[in-house]
């Protein structure tokens, strides 16, 4: 068996999610290749090239793969995948993005967010928001899965892989890109982050959220979330969601600061390590959840979490 | 322009589902029933664009069970002007559901084809994505915003880290994401109107589409329940159990 | 504590129970079928839960506020009730030859309930605006209607009751505003009116008041009272607003309840008289007015039913989630969910079940409406009226007495918190207390009942809807369901008895029955509830042998019926007593005495 790893990457770095889903393809079982399809990536390839376990790196380099646009990197895909028992991308918005438009091609089926692996052929998947946990067997040549990143630890680094040029195709004419819009930060990313502090609606306002909320992860090194019910309201940014609609998480530690708990929104945290939740409302279903609960008023304690931090 | 838009019938998102006993499969006999809460969204930006003159006709579309109906007759409601119903009982995959709209489209010849990013049965995110694979299209998925530019559509997309706008020739696929829109309350003589307006019926045989499933479902289970921790009384014993106990700070 | 609209009961209620395909098959109903009823259910019940029930309890604590002649409704309300009728949701009911949507009472009674249940306060804006639609309809002149309906059919307007006056009351031949005719078939309207609903607001541009008044040369009482129609803003000929028009909300009630509504004192002809159109004939207001008593009624019947609904949610809701003290009889020492607790359970099925008998019994009356309104063969269509006439009283009475009691255990479920304003139980208990007084109190309906609906007919409608009643007891024995049967049986021999004591008596001694009539009210309410429910318990014990799969929500409603039988049913024997023997008892106590 021989299995094709996606790599999640900006051309200059990889991200950590190529990481956790290459732990998922050794959990298969195999001959473990990672393809870095973008432009001016080397940089990318190099670092897929020292995950421990990889084989081989594939670096398709080209302009048009430079925004990585799924009517692009499809061909490169579906060309190779005919050597590979197993295609793994995560399940990110790019994984996502991309492996059901190579599966289609291949005329197999693609499993989303696999959380377990239970054999070659079988593979576990929450379904109905995480409610409810299915486990699947595919009866296809080839596997298309991918993976959620939460679910699998990272690869470790250390190997040194050779990186192989392949054919990047051609501009398939169909698409181009506009621009991007990221939200600037210099906290690390949600997806990847060990540490998240995370505000809900009773931060009242946009200018609270930040002014709470910023202080105590930058203290803690965390990245920031958001309930859909703060975002909704306009205290933070659409791609600071965590939930069943959002991203979901699974941090080392998760503070709910002002959180109620919806159900959507437990169901994008819930695998955190270690949950804390401020809450003022000792009934809050966030507190079903939480390691450790603090009925306060999240406007007094966050700053006193700072002052003690701080000593 | 023409627009097709496909809607699910899923089961109501209020609906904590249930595993049936012997884990076969999820238990959705006797459950409220709704249209998926994305493809509510795909409607109401046809509908929307109709209304700004930008499209002539919205043809919906909706897979499975005679009850697909009902969800079509809401889809019609809101706006769309008419309705297909693949009937089959067979349980329908993701690209299963490519495969069929696939064969509609070819009929239809839609410039925009508008479809939910999931279903929040399967979770899948996949049918769009697998629909504009076989078209041969561009693909505009988990959209924030869609904006018609002469024989092109501009779409925001949310993706990881911010957005991202992409320019897409029609005919295109755009699958929607939470913001895009929110769908509107069906006004009462729409729905009336909505008995009216044409719904017409075919079959995976007569599409001729192999529906058949090609991924088996093992099990189900219910996830292991999370148990409640402790209540702390103060910040400081708070910062305490981080760092003594659980040892993540 | 969100609500959701109970769409499977009400379904079962329409399909089942009430003869929705019996009202579809009613001239001009042709598009009426359970498909269209259903389309319409869910839609009302997305708008019911996601718009309006939200602002139940924001309209409880924030209320109206009166400035300058100006009434600001609570946050929301005014957004809400402008999708509330740009959908269409105020005219489902009414003809489609103003821009309505011609449904029968039967559809657009369920999606009342749901208004009601979601926020009874909003809910009153659009019913008093059908009210005086109708009165229009019936009895305006074709120009006053072409002026007047559309806008109301729209929702764009909206209507108003103008009848009680600080010393007339429920005894409307007191009413002393005046009307002086000016000569151009216009009228210069003076007087104060109390306790108008949605009488000033701001989510129209224009409200449509409808107001009893005396003519110059009008006769003393009852019939001397005029019906005219005065609007906030005069309308010019192509339909465009004109002058503000002379009348004025000069205050605001403070209530027990009901918050959300402002109840006006409104003023008519401080600066010389505001402009009216007479409706119909002169002299004859009062009995326009009653043209719509039933719709009325049924309607604050309605009220009753869904704020009961929504309190049962809220305490079933708790009573899953509170935790305290061990289960009796149970291994597990730790503390258990209060439903567990018998005493719970039997308030919560004495909720339900009484819910679910006056659902039962007020889309009967409903049907029984659209069946008198439009059957085609004459003698059905009196005979429907008959029934309608008859169950008016007992839905208003009854339904509105026990939301008292229901919302009371309500409060009762949720312990301490329910005294809490902040748990939002008290509010159904609020809210809902004045459904048995508006609208004719339960006093009034009770003596409707034993005197022209009961007595002056000898009893007919009476005696033959217990004669429904014994056959479908009859059937419950044949069909394994004996002691709902049974029950149902034992309840009618004291029904029969304290019908033939109302029949027998009123002429001989009035004052006697009427001491008993409340009691004669509430035991029709139960025993014809405990009919619906025994026809529910048949049609449930049919599709599980069918093998219907929804086997849980059919099982419920064996269970409730035999509930129903073991726990409401007896109580007729006592309220029988009452009504028999107990009316000395009332009036012995001479008046120095109390």
């Amino acid at each position: 068996m021989s299995i094709l790893v996606i790599a999640e990457h900006d051309n200059g770095s990889l991200k950590a999610a190529t990481l956790n889903t290459v732990t998922a393809a050794q959990k298969i079982g195999g001959d473990i290749h990672v393809l870095v399809a973008g432009h001016n990536a080397a940089a990318a390839a190099q670092a897929a090239a020292q995950i421990a376990g990889v084989a081989k790196v594939l670096l398709a380099d080209a302009t048009h793969l430079g925004h990585q646009l799924a009517e692009n990197v499809t061909p490169v895909v579906v060309e190779l995948a005919r050597g590979y028992s197993h295609v793994l991308a995560p399940a990110t918005t790019h994984g996502k993005n991309l492996l059901p438009r190579v599966a289609a091609l291949l005329d197999v089926a693609q499993i989303s967010d696999v959380i377990a692996v239970e054999s070659a052929d079988t593979f576990v998947r929450p379904i109905y928001a995480g409610n409810v946990i299915a486990t699947v067997q595919s009866s296809d040549a080839i596997k298309l899965m991918t993976v959620r990143t939460t679910a699998f630890d990272a690869a470790a680094t250390g190997g040194s892989a050779a990186v192989e040029n392949i054919s990047a195709g051609s501009d398939a004419g169909k698409s181009s890109f506009v621009s991007q819009e990221l939200t600037k930060s210099s906290r690390p990313e949600l997806g990847a982050a060990k540490i998240i502090v995370s505000g809900g609606r009773a931060l009242a306002s946009s200018e609270q959220f930040h002014s709470v909320l910023e202080p105590l992860a930058d203290k803690l090194g965390a990245a920031i979330g958001a309930s859909r019910a703060a975002v909704d309201a306009g205290y933070a940014p659409n791609d600071y969601q965590v939930g069943q609609t959002g991203k979901i998480v699974a941090p080392q530690l998760y503070l709910a600061v002002g959180i109620s708990g919806a159900i959507q929104h437990l169901a994008g945290m819930k695998d955190s390590k270690v949950i804390v939740a401020i809450n003022k409302d000792e009934e809050a279903p966030i507190f079903q959840v939480a390691d450790y609960g603090l009925v306060a008023d999240l406007f007094t304690a966050v700053p006193e979490l700072i002052a003690e931090l701080n000593k | 322009m023409k627009i097709l838009v496909a809607v699910k019938r899923v089961v109501d998102y209020n609906v904590k589902v249930r595993c049936k006993t012997d884990g076969s499969d999820v238990d959705v006999a006797n459950v409220k029933m709704s249209m998926n809460p994305f493809d509510e969204i795909a409607v109401e930006e046809a509908v929307r664009l109709k209304e700004a003159g930008k499209a002539s006709e919205i043809v919906v579309a909706s897979l499975g069970v005679k009850q697909c109906e009902e969800t079509l007759r809401t889809a019609l409601a809101m706006g769309a002007d008419r309705a297909i119903h693949v009937e089959t009982d067979t349980e329908l995959q993701p690209l299963a559901v490519a495969k069929l709209l696939k064969a509609l489209a070819d009929k239809e010849q839609p410039q925009l084809v508008i479809l939910g990013k999931q279903a929040i049965d399967d979770d899948a995110n996949q049918t769009g994505q697998m629909l504009a694979a076989l078209m041969n299209a561009p693909q505009g998925t988990f959209a924030s915003k869609v904006e018609l530019a002469g024989d092109k559509v501009n779409v925001t997309r949310e993706i990881d880290g911010g957005l991202e706008t992409v320019s897409l020739s029609l005919p295109a696929i755009v699958t929607t994401d939470l913001r895009l829109n929110e769908p509107r309350y069906v006004k009462l003589p729409n729905i009336m109107a909505a008995k009216k307006k044409p719904l017409d019926k075919t079959t995976p045989a007569e599409l001729g589409v192999d529906a058949a499933p090609r991924l088996k479902t093992l099990k189900v289970a219910e996830p292991p329940v999370r148990k409640a921790g402790i209540k702390v009384a103060s910040v400081a014993e708070l910062v305490a159990k981080l760092k003594n106990e659980a040892k993540v700070i | 504590m969100s609500y959701r609209a109970p769409v499977t009961d009400i379904r079962f209620v329409l399909n089942e129970l009430a003869g929705l395909n019996e009202v579809g098959a009613l001239p001009g109903y042709e598009d009426v079928n359970p498909e269209l009823a259903d389309a319409i259910l869910e839609e009302a019940a997305k708008l019911a839960e996601n718009v309006i029930a939200p602002l139940n309890k924001v309209g409880d604590q924030h209320g109206n506020k009166l400035s300058d002649g100006i009434v600001t409704t609570a946050p929301g309300f005014k957004s809400a009730y402008q999708q509330f009728s740009e959908n269409g949701w105020v005219s489902l009911r009414t003809p489609t030859e103003f821009g309505g949507q011609g449904m029968p009472a039967l559809i657009a009674m369920a999606t009342e309930e749901m208004w009601c249940a979601a926020n009874v306060a909003f809910s009153l804006c659009p019913l008093l605006t059908l009210g005086a639609f109708e009165a229009l309809e019936h009895h305006a002149s074709d120009e006053l209607k072409a002026t007047y309906l559309p806008k109301m059919a729209s929702g764009e307007w909206t209507g108003t009751m103008n009848l009680t006056e600080p010393q007339a009351g429920s005894d409307l031949a007191q009413v002393r505003a005046k009307a002086v005719p000016v000569g151009d078939g216009t009228y210069k309207i003076s007087g104060q009116k109390i306790f108008i609903t949605w009488g000033e607001h701001d989510m129209v541009e224009n409200i449509v008041h409808l107001v009893l008044a005396r003519l110059p040369d009008a006769p003393a009482g009852v019939k001397g009272i005029s019906l005219f129609v005065v609007p906030k803003y005069l309308v010019n000929a192509d339909g465009s607003l004109g002058e503000r028009n002379d009348v004025s909300c000069v205050s605001l009630e403070h209530k027990l309840g009901i918050h959300a509504s402002p109840t006006c004192v409104m003023s008519y002809g401080d600066k010389g008289g505001a402009i009216g159109y007479l409706v119909g004939e002169a002299h004859r207001g009062l009995g326009y007015m009653f043209t719509m008593m039933n719709q009325a009624r049924l309607g604050v019947g309605i009220e009753g039913m869904a704020i009961a609904e929504r309190a049962y949610q809220q305490a079933v809701a708790y009573a899953k989630d509170r935790v305290q003290s061990r289960e009796l009889g149970s291994d597990n020492p730790a503390p258990a969910a209060i439903i567990k607790h018998a005493d719970i359970r039997r308030m919560l099925m004495t909720m339900k079940s009484q819910i679910e008998a006056q659902r039962a019994l007020t889309y009967y009356a409903g049907a029984a409406l659209d069946r008198a309104a439009r059957h085609p063969d004459a003698a059905e269509k009196q005979k429907w009226q008959a029934v309608v006439n008859f169950l008016i009283p007992i839905v208003k009475g009854w339904n509105t007495e026990q939301v008292n009691e229901i919302t009371s255990l309500g409060v009762q479920i949720h312990g301490g918190m329910g005294f809490i304003e902040e748990t939002g139980a008290a509010q159904h208990l609020r809210d809902a207390r004045i459904t048995a007084i508006y609208e004719g109190t339960t006093g009034i309906q009770a003596m409707d009942l034993v005197g022209r609906k009961t007595a002056s007919e000898q009893g007919r409608t009476a005696r033959a809807l217990l004669a429904e009643v014994e056959a479908v007891a009859a059937q419950l024995k044949t069909q394994g369901l004996a002691e709902i049967g049974d029950a149902l049986d034992a309840a009618l021999v004291h029904a029969r008895a304290s019908t033939d004591f109302v029949v027998g008596q009123f002429e001989a001694q009035p004052k006697a029955v009427a001491a008993g009539s409340v009691p004669f009210l509430k035991l029709m309410g139960i025993v014809l509830g405990g009919w619906q429910l025994g026809r529910a318990a048949l049609v449930a014990k049919q599709k599980l042998a069918d093998g219907d799969a929804d086997s849980a929500f059919l099982e419920a409603k064996l269970i409730t019926a035999r509930f129903f039988a073991a726990h409401l049913l007896p109580q007729v024997s006592g309220l029988s007593a009452a009504i028999l023997h107990g009316a000395d008892t009332v009036l012995a106590l001479p008046e120095e005495a109390f």
